[in-house]
C-alpha cells in the first residue's frame, strides 16, 4: 500500500501551491468572483502553463498521460484555493467524456486544444427530475435527415459560459431511467439557448435550453451500452475530483479555525486555551484524516476500477467525505462566532464550496442508498 | 498511490486465513461472533494454537519468542483474527508487558517472563488506574518501600480487567514522592499469590464480572522483580503507552460487527420483508461501512509511515478516538436491530449463550467503556488539541 504522492505529483503540487499563494489569495478570488465572467482567464492560462490541463489525457493526444491519483493533489490544491476556474467541468468531466465515448477521429480533434486549455468544453447532463440518479436523461436526440438534433432542458451545466462546446447526454428512445437508449453528443456552444447564473459557492453555471439544437454524435449513437459506460466513467471521474477538492477545502477551514482560535481572545484568554474549542480542533482534525485516507481510495478506484474494493470505496468515499466536510466547515464556522458569518471572510465559502460539491455527482444520502443496493 | 497488498503481504494474509479457517475451535468462534468477550479458557488455547505457529507475539524479536513480523503484516495478522472472531493475544501479555520488558527489563527479567507471556503460562493484569488516578494517572497514591531485598506494597488499584484471571500484575506504584508527580513512580511486577493481594469484584453495567479492585496490604515484592530503575516507572508507562499501536484503531473487529449487524437484520423478518430491506437502516450501515473504510485506511497510512510521529504526533488519539467511537456506534446498532426480542437477560455460558441475540444488548452496555479506558476520548483530544494548538 502506498498513500503518498510519487516524485512528479509532489513536484506539481509544489509548483501549484505556490502559484496559487502568489496569485489567488482569498482577495483576488473576490475579484474574480465578482467579474461578469466569475473566472478569470489569465488565471486559467497560469494553470494551463503548469501543464494541469494536460494531466488526464493520453500522451497520444498531447496529454500527460496521468489519471485521478495524479488529479488528486492538484483537485486539493484547487479546494484550497476555493479556485473558480473550469477545471473540473473541462479539464476533467468533458475531457473524460470525450476520453471514454469519442471515435479516434473525435478524440484528435478536440484531445489535444482542452490538454493545452486553448478550448474549453462543458458536460451536460443533470436534468430537472434527476436528482441524484445517475442516468436519469429526458432530453431527447432525433434524426433530421443526416443531422441529429436534441430537445430538452440540461441545467446545472457547470461553467456553460466558458465552454465552446458541450458534451449532452440524450436518449434516441425509452423513458427517463433507461440506460439502453442514451447516447452522447457534441453541441457547439452557437447551436443551444444558455441561460447563465451562479452556483451558492460563485461557480458560473448554466442551463442549456436545447430546442432542435444541431449535434455530432460522440462516437456511434447506436452504441448504447458504451454511452452508459462513458457517463459512468465521467461520474466517476467527477466524483473522485471533488472528494479531493473538498479535502482541499476542509484544510483551509480547518488552517484559518486553528489559526483563528490562537489569535482571538475573549475573557481575557485566547479562545483557543478553552477546552470546548480544544475537543472541537481535535474532532474536525480526525474528520480530517478520515477525508484524507478516502480522497486516495476515491482516485484508486477511478484509476483502477476493476479492482476488488473500487466498487464500494468510491461511493464509500463520497459519502464519508461529503458528511466529515459539512460537519468540519459547520465546526470551523462556529468557531469564529460572528465572523465566520461574513461574507468577506473564507471559512464561509467553504461550506458553501461543500455543499455544492457534496449535492454533485449523488450526496450523502444518495452513496448511501447506492451501497446499500450493492 | 496504492491500496492492494504486496504478493508477499496477500500470500501472508491468505496464510493467516487459512490457519484461522484450519484452527480455531467452532466453539470459540461461535461465541465470539454472537458478541461474547473471550472466555479465559478459550483464550488461552487459542493463544497456545498461536503460539505453535510462532504468532502469539506478531512484534516482539524472534529469539524472545516473537514472529518479528513487519508492520504490514502485524496489521494484516490483527485484521485477520478480529474479522474471523477469534480471540486476540492477550493484551497485557503481548502488546503491554512485552514491549516493556524488551525495552528495560533485565536479561534475566527477558529470559524468565517472556516465553511464559508468549505461551500464556502466566496472565498478567494492568495495574494502573486506581480511585483518585483515572485520567490523571501520574497522581497514583499506591505506596512501596524499600525494605532489605522487598518493595512493602501498600494502597489500591481499581478498574483491573481480569484480575480474577491473572497469575500477576504489572503495577505503578509510588517508591518515593518527589516535586513532580511523574517521578518517583516505579514499575513492578507482582505475583498475585504474594501474602497481602487481595481481589475484590466489580460487576460492569453488562452484568458481567471483568472489572477489579486489587488491594495491596504490606505485600512483600523482591526487588527484583522492578523493571527499569526505581523512580523512573513513568518512562514505562509512557512507553507501554506508546510502543504497540496496531490494535488501537480495531479495524478488523469493526468490520467483524458490521458482518453480524448484517448477518442479525438478514435473518429478522416481519412478514416477507427483511430488516435488511428498511431503506433506513441500509443507510446506517452504509454509512457504517464508509467509516469503517475511513479508519481502517488511516490506520495503514498512519502505521506504514516511519515518519507519523515527528509528522502526526498526535495519530494515535485519532486512531483511539475514531475506533471506540465506531465500536460504539455499531455495538448500539446491533442492540436496536435486536430489538425487543434483544431484552432477555440470556445466560453467557451454555446454549443461551448460543442465541444470536444473547450479548447484543450486553455488549452495547459493555462498549460505552471503550471511550473510558485506555485514555478517554476526552484525554485523547486534548493530547490532539495540544498537537495542534500548542
Amino acid at each position: 500500500m502506498k498513500f503518498d504522492l510519487n516524485e512528479e505529483q509532489q513536484a506539481l503540487a509544489e509548483s501549484l501551491s505556490r502559484l496559487l499563494d502568489d496569485h489567488y489569495g482569498f482577495e483576488q478570488r473576490r475579484a474574480i468572483a465578482g467579474s461578469p465572467a466569475g473566472w478569470s482567464e489569465a488565471a486559467w492560462g497560469q494553470l494551463a502553463g503548469l501543464g494541469v490541463t494536460a494531466l488526464g489525457i493520453p500522451e497520444a493526444f498531447g496529454g500527460l498521460g496521468g489519471g485521478a491519483g495524479d488529479r488528486l493533489p492538484v483537485m486539493q490544491a484547487f479546494g484550497r484555493a476555493l479556485l473558480l476556474e473550469p477545471y473540473l467541468a473541462s479539464s476533467v468531466l468533458a475531457a473524460t467524456a470525450v476520453l471514454a465515448a469519442g471515435s479516434e477521429a473525435q478524440k484528435d480533434r478536440l484531445l489535444p486544444s482542452l490538454a493545452t486549455g486553448e478550448v474549453r468544453m462543458a458536460w451536460a447532463h443533470e436534468e430537472a427530475q434527476g436528482r441524484h440518479a445517475a442516468l436519469w436523461v429526458e432530453t431527447r436526440a432525433r434524426r433530421d435527415g443526416a443531422q441529429w438534433r436534441l430537445d430538452g432542458v440540461k441545467p446545472l451545466v457547470l461553467h456553460a459560459g466558458a465552454a465552446s462546446r458541450f458534451v449532452v447526454s440524450a436518449r434516441v428512445s425509452g423513458q427517463p431511467a433507461d440506460k439502453d437508449s442514451l447516447a452522447l453528443f457534441l453541441v457547439d456552444a452557437g447551436n443551444a439557448k444558455l441561460r447563465s447564473y451562479r452556483l451558492v459557492d460563485d461557480t458560473p453555471a448554466g442551463e442549456l435550453i436545447l430546442e432542435g439544437a444541431a449535434a455530432e454524435p460522440l462516437g456511434e449513437v447506436g452504441d448504447h451500452a458504451r454511452a452508459a459506460s462513458a457517463i459512468r466513467a465521467t461520474l466517476a471521474a467527477g466524483t473522485a475530483a471533488a472528494c479531493s477538492d473538498m479535502v482541499g477545502t476542509m484544510e483551509t477551514a480547518f488552517a484559518l479555525t486553528t489559526a483563528y482560535v490562537n489569535t482571538r481572545k475573549q475573557f481575557g484568554r485566547l479562545i483557543g486555551e478553552y477546552q470546548a474549542l480544544r475537543h472541537r480542533i481535535s474532532e474536525m482534525a480526525v474528520a480530517l484524516e478520515m477525508a484524507r485516507s478516502m480522497a486516495v481510495a476515491a482516485a484508486v478506484a477511478v484509476d483502477d476500477p476493476a479492482s476488488a474494493s473500487a466498487a464500494a470505496d468510491l461511493p464509500r468515499a463520497k459519502l464519508a467525505i461529503g458528511r466529515h466536510a459539512r460537519a468540519l466547515c459547520q465546526q470551523a464556522i462556529q468557531s469564529h462566532g460572528g465572523i465566520g458569518m461574513t461574507e468577506e471572510y473564507a471559512v464561509g465559502h467553504c461550506l458553501r464550496r461543500i455543499h455544492v460539491l457534496d449535492q454533485l455527482f449523488g450526496d450523502v444520502d444518495a452513496q448511501a442508498a447506492r451501497l446499500a443496493r450493492l | 498511490m496504492d491500496l492492494q497488498l504486496s504478493p508477499g503481504e496477500t500470500a501472508f494474509r491468505d496464510e493467516v486465513r487459512s490457519f484461522i479457517r484450519e484452527r480455531l475451535p467452532a466453539e470459540i468462534r461461535e461465541r465470539l461472533h454472537r458478541g461474547h468477550p473471550g472466555r479465559k479458557q478459550d483464550i488461552v488455547a487459542w493463544q497456545r494454537i498461536l503460539h505453535e505457529r510462532g504468532w502469539a507475539a506478531p512484534h516482539w524479536p524472534r529469539e524472545y519468542g516473537g514472529a518479528g513480523l513487519g508492520t504490514a503484516e502485524r496489521l494484516i495478522l490483527v485484521e485477520e483474527l478480529q474479522r474471523a472472531a477469534a480471540p486476540q493475544p492477550l493484551p497485557f501479555n503481548i502488546a503491554m508487558l512485552g514491549p516493556v520488558l524488551l525495552r528495560f527489563g533485565t536479561e534475566e527479567q527477558k529470559r524468565f517472563f517472556l516465553p511464559r507471556l508468549a505461551r500464556l503460562d502466566l496472565w498478567f493484569c494492568q495495574g494502573f488506574s486506581e480511585p483518585d488516578s483515572g485520567s490523571d494517572l501520574a497522581s497514583l497514591r499506591t505506596r512501596a518501600v524499600r525494605d532489605g531485598d522487598d518493595y512493602v506494597v501498600n494502597g489500591q488499584k481499581i478498574w483491573t480487567t481480569s484480575a480474577h484471571h491473572a497469575d500477576w500484575i504489572f503495577a505503578l506504584v509510588r517508591t518515593e514522592q518527589a516535586a513532580r508527580k511523574q517521578d518517583g513512580i516505579s514499575f513492578l511486577l507482582i505475583d498475585m499469590k504474594t501474602p497481602g493481594v487481595s481481589v475484590r469484584p466489580i460487576v460492569s453495567i453488562d452484568g458481567q464480572h471483568h472489572l477489579n479492585e486489587v488491594f495491596f496490604d504490606n505485600a512483600r515484592v523482591p526487588v527484583a522483580n522492578l523493571v527499569g530503575e526505581e523512580g523512573r516507572g513513568w518512562d514505562c508507562a509512557k512507553y507501554l503507552l506508546a510502543s504497540e499501536r496496531t490494535n488501537i484503531a480495531n479495524v478488523g473487529l469493526c468490520w467483524e460487527r458490521l458482518d453480524y449487524a448484517r448477518e442479525l437484520a438478514a435473518g429478522i423478518s416481519q412478514g416477507d420483508q427483511s430488516l435488511l430491506d428498511d431503506p433506513k437502516l441500509g443507510a446506517e450501515l452504509a454509512v457504517l461501512g464508509a467509516e469503517i473504510r475511513a479508519l481502517e485506511l488511516t490506520n495503514w497510512r498512519f502505521l506504514l509511515d516511519p515518519e507519523i510521529g515527528r509528522k502526526n504526533p498526535g495519530f494515535a488519539s485519532v486512531l483511539k478516538v475514531k475506533g471506540s467511537e465506531l465500536m460504539q456506534e455499531l455495538t448500539t446498532l446491533i442492540a436496536r436491530i435486536a430489538g425487543p426480542a434483544g431484552l432477555e437477560r440470556r445466560d453467557a455460558e451454555g446454549d443461551a449463550a448460543l442465541h444470536p441475540l444473547a450479548a447484543a444488548a450486553s455488549r452495547y452496555f459493555f462498549y460505552r467503556a471503550a471511550t473510558i479506558y485506555g485514555g478517554s476520548s476526552e484525554v485523547q483530544k486534548d493530547i490532539l488539541a495540544k498537537t495542534l494548538l500548542g
